[in-house]
C-alpha cells in the first residue's frame, strides 16, 4: 500500500511539470489579444494557451496580492506595473536584454513606470476623453469646457463611466489641477466641477458605452480612443474629442507574475508579441496604438481613416497616486453619488 | 418498529448518529456561512494596506467611517453619505417589495383560480424569465424604456414629445426592479392561495362579510406566511441590486452595492483602473 502510494505520488511529480512545459495562461484585458496571433503561438511553439480576461487594473492586482495566480503574463497599465514593481508582485525577467526591447519605439523605452525596462514590454498604448454622436451634436468640441459644463445642447445628454479613474484626472486637466494632488482644496474643485454638471448628466455608468452613445441615448460619453475607432468602423456616427486642454493617457505592458509555472514560454510569447508583423495584426485587431515598431504598410489604422489614434492635444499618462490621494479621489466620487 | 425495541441506549445511539448523520450540513454551512463571516468581520477591524489588502492589527476606523469622516478643511465632520446611501437602498428595496406584492397578490389569486392543466402553464409562464440571464433581461428594459423604444414611441403617439426617452431616472430602476423579482413574490403567494380551503371565503360571505372583508380576515391571514416568505425572497435580494440602479437609473445615486464595489475595487486598491476597456 505504502509502494503504491509512494508510487502514486512520484508519478504525480513526474506528470506534472511534464504537463505543464507545453502550456501558458495568460492574463489579460477582455478581448485585447488577436485570437488569431495566440492560434499562431500556439503553433508554432507547440504551446498549450489559456486566455482569461479582466476589465480593470483593480482585478488584475487583487488576483496577485492573493498570491499563486497560476498565471505566466499580464498585462497591467503603467500606474498600477509601477505599485506591482514596488509591492514585489512581478518578475524582473532582463526584458531589455531581450529582442523584444529593441522592438519598442525609442519614445517608449525606460519611463516612469519602469526605468530600467527590466520588468515590463509595452504592448498597446491609448488615450481616454470625451465621444460625442456628430447626429445629436454639431457644437465644437476642442474643448474640455463643453463636456464639464455644458450648454442647453447637451443638457441631460451627457454620460460618464462609473468608476472616478480618468473622469477626475479628466477633470484635473480642465482645472490645471495636479494628478494626484494630496490637497485637499484642489479636489474640492473638482468635486465642484462634477456637481456642477451633475444635473446635466444623464448615466454614470460603463456598460454598454457603444449602445447608448451610437443609439443617440446620449449625446456625447467618456469613451476610449480604441473603442471609439471599433465603433466607428461598424457605421456609428462618432467623434473623438480633441480638447487643446489635453487627453488622459495609459499603456499597457506585458509583466511575468512571482511564481510564474511557465516562465520559459511567457518570455517565448513576449518575444513573439513585440515581432513587428505581430504587433501589426495586435493593433489592427485591438484598434489601440501600439508602442511597438509596425510595418507601415500593413495598418489599418491610419492618421487619415482613425485621427483618434493620433492626438493632436498633449496627453498626460495616468499616475500611480499616494494612498492619501487616492483616498481624495474616492472621497470626490462618493460624495459626488451619494 | 415497536415502540419497545426503542430502548434508553438504543435511543442515546441513534441521537449520535443523527448528529453524524448532519454532519455533511454542519460541515457545508460553516465553511460556506460561518467561517467567511468570521472572516470578513476580523477583516472588518484590521488595518487597510497601501494599495490594497488589509494588515493584521486592531483598527476600528472602517467602522468610525461610517460616521465620521475628515471634511475638506482637514478637521472630523459628522458625515452622513454612508447612511443616506443606506437609507436610500432600504426605501428602494422596501418599495419594489410593495409594488412586487400589490402586483403579486391577484397574479397569484388569479392562478390558483384557473383548472389544473392551465395552473401548471402559468406557473411555468411565471418562472421563464429566469431561463434567461438577468443582465439580457436589464438590456431588454432599457431598449423597452430608451429612445425610440416601443414605450416612448406609443406615448409620442398620443402627443408626448418626439424623442423621449423614459431612461435614467427612479421610475426606470423601479420598473427593472419590479420586473426582476416578482417571479420570486407571486410563486410563494400562489403556493400559499392554492391551499386555502375556498369553503373559509364561502362562510365569510355566509356569515355578511363582504369581499374585503373575506380579504382582510380571511384571506390575508391565511396567506400570511406566503406573503411574508416572498416578501423576504424580494427583499433581501434588492437591497444588493447593483445592475438596475446603473444600467436603468443611470448611477447617479449610489446604493449600497455600487458603494461595497467602489470600496473594495478602486478605494481599496488605490489609484485608477478602466473598467470596461
Amino acid at each position: 500500500m505504502k509502494k503504491l502510494l509512494t508510487g502514486t505520488a512520484f508519478v504525480i511529480c513526474l506528470a506534472s511539470p511534464a504537463l505543464a512545459e507545453g502550456s501558458l495562461n495568460i492574463y489579460a484585458w477582455s478581448e485585447s489579444i488577436e485570437p488569431q496571433l495566440i492560434e499562431k503561438f500556439a503553433k508554432e511553439y507547440d504551446v498549450d494557451v489559456n486566455v482569461d480576461g479582466y476589465t480593470s487594473n483593480e482585478d488584475l492586482l487583487t488576483k496577485l496580492q492573493a498570491g499563486s495566480s497560476g498565471y505566466d503574463v499580464a498585462l497591467p497599465s503603467q500606474h498600477f506595473l509601477r505599485i506591482m514593481i514596488d509591492e514585489g508582485l512581478i518578475q524582473n525577467y532582463g526584458a531589455n536584454k531581450l529582442k523584444a526591447y529593441e522592438n519598442i519605439q525609442e519614445r517608449w523605452r525606460n519611463q516612469w513606470w519602469d526605468e530600467t525596462q527590466e520588468y515590463s514590454i509595452p504592448n498597446s498604448y491609448g488615450t481616454a476623453g470625451f465621444v460625442v454622436n456628430t447626429k445629436e451634436y454639431d457644437g465644437p468640441t476642442d474643448s474640455l469646457k463643453y463636456f464639464f459644463e455644458p450648454n442647453d445642447a447637451l443638457k441631460g445628454r451627457i454620460a460618464l463611466l462609473s468608476y472616478p479613474d480618468e473622469i477626475v484626472s479628466t477633470a484635473q486637466l480642465y482645472l490645471g489641477v495636479p494628478f494626484c494632488t494630496e490637497d485637499a482644496t484642489e479636489m474640492k474643485k473638482v468635486l465642484d466641477l462634477l456637481m456642477a454638471q451633475k444635473p446635466a448628466v444623464a448615466a454614470y455608468s460603463s456598460d454598454n458605452i457603444e449602445g447608448r452613445l451610437g443609439s443617440g441615448e446620449v449625446a456625447t460619453h467618456f469613451w476610449w480612443d480604441g473603442e471609439t475607432v471599433r465603433a466607428i468602423g461598424t457605421g456609428a456616427p462618432l467623434e473623438y474629442a480633441m480638447p487643446k486642454e489635453g487627453l488622459v493617457g495609459w499603456i499597457d505592458s506585458w509583466v511575468i507574475p512571482k511564481g510564474a509555472p511557465n516562465y520559459d514560454n511567457a518570455i517565448k510569447f513576449i518575444e513573439f508579441m513585440s515581432e513587428p508583423e505581430n504587433a501589426t495584426a495586435e493593433m489592427n485587431y485591438y484598434a489601440h496604438s501600439s508602442p511597438l515598431k509596425v510595418i507601415e504598410a500593413d495598418k489599418k489604422y491610419t492618421k487619415e481613416n482613425a485621427p483618434a489614434l493620433y492626438p493632436t492635444v498633449p496627453v498626460e499618462m495616468a499616475r500611480t497616486c499616494s494612498p492619501k490621494a487616492q483616498d481624495l479621489v474616492n472621497k470626490v466620487w462618493t460624495q459626488l453619488l451619494q | 418498529m415497536p415502540a419497545a425495541a426503542v430502548t434508553g441506549s438504543r435511543r442515546r445511539h441513534s441521537l449520535g448518529l443523527a448528529y453524524l448523520g448532519l454532519l455533511p450540513s454542519w460541515l457545508l454551512m460553516s465553511f460556506a456561512l460561518l467561517i467567511p463571516i468570521l472572516i470578513v468581520a476580523g477583516v472588518s477591524v484590521s488595518t487597510r494596506g497601501a494599495y490594497g489588502g488589509f494588515e493584521w492589527s486592531f483598527d476600528l476606523s472602517g467602522y468610525r467611517q461610517i460616521l465620521f469622516n475628515e471634511g475638506w478643511t482637514g478637521e472630523m465632520e459628522f458625515t452622513p453619505q454612508y447612511l443616506i446611501i443606506i437609507l436610500r437602498t432600504l426605501i428602494l428595496a422596501a418599495v419594489t417589495t410593495l409594488l412586487c406584492m400589490m402586483l403579486a397578490l391577484p397574479v397569484a389569486y388569479y392562478i390558483a383560480q384557473q383548472p389544473t392543466h392551465r395552473k401548471a402553464l402559468l406557473v411555468y409562464l411565471v418562472t421563464l424569465p429566469f431561463w434567461m440571464s438577468m443582465i439580457l433581461r436589464i438590456y431588454a428594459w432599457m431598449i423597452i424604456l430608451g429612445r425610440d423604444g416601443p414605450v416612448p414611441r406609443f406615448l409620442e403617439f398620443f402627443g408626448a414629445p418626439s424623442g423621449l426617452s423614459l431612461m435614467y431616472n427612479d421610475g426606470a430602476t423601479l420598473a427593472a426592479m419590479v420586473y426582476t423579482y416578482i417571479p420570486l413574490m407571486v410563486l410563494p403567494v400562489f403556493a400559499s392561495i392554492e391551499k386555502l380551503d375556498g369553503t373559509l371565503i364561502e362562510a365569510a360571505h355566509d356569515l355578511y362579510g363582504n369581499r374585503w372583508v373575506a380579504l382582510r380576515r380571511v384571506i390575508l391571514p391565511l396567506t400570511a406566511p406566503g406573503i411574508i416568505s416572498g416578501a423576504i425572497l424580494v427583499f433581501v435580494p434588492a437591497l444588493g441590486a447593483v445592475l438596475e440602479p446603473i444600467l436603468m437609473g443611470g448611477g447617479k445615486q449610489m446604493m449600497m452595492g455600487s458603494l461595497i464595489q467602489l470600496q473594495f475595487g478602486v478605494a481599496a486598491t488605490g489609484p485608477s483602473g478602466r473598467p470596461s476597456r
